[in-house]
């Protein structure tokens, strides 16, 4: 009974022992905001750099291969009729040069004479399927059926809208820094912008990143240059191809190569400037389940469409075959693992602090094992067993570690709740914003409390702490009481 | 964690109710008695209510065959003790005296199972001693042997009747202590409202007097109920008067309860009022009286 008596008044009666305490909560606290505000960042990060992505993109090897399909619809077809297959659809990206101020001739000047002006943009250009016709069909079916009692549901689209992210990025509201001019309705981007007057000739409609709008000093309804270079179908010399198009509005994806480094046009405008030659250079496809099927619906499309010669087959070039169907993961392998790296990173840094803490706590018994000596000797002499005094001492490890991680444990996940607030506060307090929005692009500091993460730290801190606490416990243990008797 | 052979020798749980109604610290024990000189009351042996000393049983309670102890400084030898027989019987006590460094304290210590002799064997209540493993020899060192020292030696972050308590937390379990708790509270209240501590049941050692911490210690020393105490010049701390009235105090324990009591001491008159007195010489054990 001695045991737990007396190591809690030892506890409760040396003030030393709370540094000790005060040093694991410290620590464990620290461990569980930093590691939940990392997850939160990769789980965010996940999110936005996914945004623009679909699960999974096929890009045929279309200019190196014999034979592949000018038109997805075969791919498409084949895609479509996988259960674990929500949505596919079409995609044709190039690159282009973009310049955005002044007349027509000036632009094109711009393009051809000042290549490293501020005024002039390399950009990728990308014809996407919204099914503006079908979309703007089922629109009037659907209003018509309801004005007349029927209820109704569409046929379900499979358009750049089913796969990407694009519609919650024509959606998002402006950054507040920037000039962003989203477009009057989300669901039909390609649309002359309120107000628009057509100074008769006929071009076509872009949507361009909120950051390159705001850089190129766009206006919405004003009009830009793009100028491609494009091998000739024919002579196979290479062409320069260019023309003016109206800024229907802007999106913002939040990721910055992205808003600063797209444009969007309906992939047959983009067909038509390209020469009227290939209809499209990726299949985006978004699946059920992308955690549970992603690898293998991935596996089996490369010997599907490999197998009807959709793609260059794995008997061919078993490496670009495998390199032509690739999931989101695959293209943003090198961030998420940047991300990841970190965490895991800081996640050891700062297990040192734990590490440090509980040599805290090492100290603090070793010190008191010495000023103790004597109360070792008097437990002996009434008779205290070694084992007894082992525990004694080891139990005031075990209250240490208790109340160490369970403070820390509190302070942690308290202090990740409320990250944003205390964010708030300090920034407010300290005059400076320490959570800069602009540089991190989130809004708010993102925060994912992990409980296995969280139980994992709690136990790993309370067996550290409890292991240096063995060590002058042990010490205590084997104290002659002769000699603890004689200490003063 | 009590060895039950460590019971066995005494013959009775310490801690548990008394079957045979001696328990000398019951309900009312000293309730009542009247305050001496010293200002604290004693278990006058005219009190009905105070229990008789019960026999301890037969034979020697302690007995310390060829005891030697010697320590080894660098490649120096020094010997301490040399075989030293003691026999000490039930309700006997024992005066120890000799000079500064005559190997006293060694020895108490070893009878006391504090410290293993090089050589020679100590047997308490016919159980080899030093045969026993460290938790039973801790177990048989709570139940039988009550110690006393000259610095007292109790445990500052404890109040005066947590100290009082110490022996029955050792010896019972979590489980046990709780069960017993309020049973055992009383009793060590009443002992040290008999030993005139009733005022001073919270306050710690660094707050009462040597005189105060004295007898704190003393009523720790026999609240196990031990067959034998073991005092290390118990007044050698205190004032003349003082020494005195807890001398007092220790002897009308023994006187009434039983014990078997061995002390060390300096002091002649000390040793005069013990039934018999040794003499330790340079580690060797001489009978004076």
């Amino acid at each position: 009974m001695y045991r737990w008596f007396l190591s809690w008044r030892y506890l409760v009666t040396r003030r030393t022992n709370f540094i000790g305490i005060t040093g694991i909560t410290v620590a464990v606290g620290a461990l569980i905001m930093i590691l939940s505000i990392m997850t939160g960042f990769l789980v965010e990060a996940r999110a936005m750099l996914r945004g623009g992505l679909s699960d999974v993109i096929v890009t045929p090897a279309l200019f190196a291969g014999q034979g592949v399909p000018r038109t997805p619809h075969p791919a498409l077809e084949v895609i479509r009729s996988d259960d674990r297959v929500k949505a596919a659809t079409a995609r044709l990206t190039w690159w282009g040069l973009l310049a955005g101020a002044g007349s027509s001739a000036a632009r094109s000047a711009a393009i051809l004479n000042d290549s490293q002006a501020d005024g002039l943009n390399a950009v990728q250009l990308i014809g996407v399927d919204i099914g503006t016709r079908e979309r703007a069909s089922q629109f009037g079916v659907r209003n018509f059926l309801t004005l007349m009692g029927f209820d109704w549901t569409p046929p379900r689209l499979q358009g750049e809208f089913e796969t990407t992210e694009l519609l919650a990025d024509l959606q998002r509201e402006p950054h507040p820094w920037r000039r962003g001019a989203p477009v009057a309705n989300p669901y039909l981007p390609f649309q002359a912008p309120p107000g628009f007057m057509r100074a008769g000739r006929q071009l076509g409609f872009v949507i361009v990143g909120e950051q390159l709008f705001t850089t190129l000093g766009l206006k919405q309804g004003g009009e830009l240059k793009v100028l491609t270079v494009v091998p000739d179908p024919v002579s196979g010399e290479l062409v320069t191809n260019d023309r003016d198009y109206i800024v229907a509005g802007t999106f913002r994806s939040g990721e910055n190569d992205v808003d600063i480094g797209r444009i969007y046009m309906d992939r047959l405008e983009l067909w038509d400037l390209l020469g009227r030659q290939h209809t499209y250079s990726e299949i985006l496809i978004r699946l059920n389940d992308f955690d549970r099927d992603g690898s293998a619906v991935q596996h089996d499309l490369v010997r599907e469409l490999g197998e009807r010669g959709l793609i260059v087959p794995v008997d061919h070039d078993p490496h670009t075959a495998a390199s032509q169907v690739r999931t989101w993961e695959d293209f943003r392998q090198v961030m998420l693992s940047a991300i990841e790296n970190e965490r895991v990173l800081l996640g050891i840094m700062l297990s040192l602090i734990l590490v440090v803490a509980s040599f805290t706590i090492f100290a603090i018994l070793t010190m008191m094992v010495t000023e103790k000596r004597r109360d070792i000797g008097i437990l002996t002499a009434v008779g205290a067993s070694p084992r007894g005094l082992l525990f004694t001492f080891l139990t005031i490890g075990f209250w240490n570690a208790l109340l160490g991680t369970g403070f820390g444990a509190l302070f942690g996940i308290l202090g990740a709740t409320y990250i944003n607030e205390i964010e708030s506060e300090l920034s407010s307090l300290l005059g400076i914003e320490i959570f800069n929005r602009n540089v991190y692009i989130f809004d708010t500091i993102p925060a994912v409390l992990d409980p296995v993460a969280i139980i994992a730290i709690v136990a790993g801190a309370f067996s550290v702490t409890l292991l240096f606490a063995a060590i002058p416990a042990w010490r205590a243990a084997r104290l002659d009481p002769i000699v603890a008797l004689r200490y003063e | 964690m009590q060895d039950p052979t460590a019971h066995g020798a005494a013959g009775s749980d310490p801690t548990g109710p008394d079957p045979t109604g001696s328990d000398p610290y019951g309900q009312g024990a000293f309730g009542s008695t009247a305050p001496v000189s010293a200002g604290f009351a004693l278990p006058l042996e005219t009190d009905p209510r105070s229990k008789p000393a019960k026999p301890r049983g037969a034979g020697p309670l302690l007995s310390a065959r060829g005891i030697q102890k010697s320590y080894a400084i660098g490649e120096r030898k020094i010997e301490i003790l040399h075989g030293v027989d003691l026999d000490l019987a039930h309700g006997e006590s024992v005066a120890l005296v000799g000079a500064s460094g005559a190997g006293k304290s060694t020895l108490l210590h070893v009878l006391g199972l504090l410290d293993r002799p090089s050589a020679g064997t100590v047997e308490l209540g016919g159980v080899d001693t030093w045969k026993l493993s460290p938790t039973q020899r801790s177990a048989l060192r709570n139940g039988q042997i009550g110690f006393v020292f000259q610095f007292y030696h109790l445990l500052p972050e404890l109040t005066a009747i947590e100290n009082v308590l110490l022996p029955a937390m050792i010896s019972n379990s979590t489980a046990g202590f709780r069960r017993r708790r309020a049973g055992l509270r009383q009793r060590a209240t009443e002992m040290l409202e008999a030993f005139g501590l009733g005022q001073r049941l919270k306050h710690r050692p660094g707050q009462l007097s040597g005189g105060e911490r004295q007898r704190v210690a003393i009523a720790r020393a026999l609240f196990n109920d031990p067959p034998l105490i073991i005092a290390d010049e118990p007044t050698g701390n205190l004032d003349t008067q003082t020494g005195e009235d807890v001398l007092e105090l220790l002897f009308a324990e023994h006187r009434r309860l039983g014990f078997s009591l061995l002390m060390v001491t300096h002091d002649e008159r000390v040793a005069s009022r013990c039934s018999r007195a040794l003499e330790m010489v340079d580690g060797r054990l001489l009978t004076r009286r």
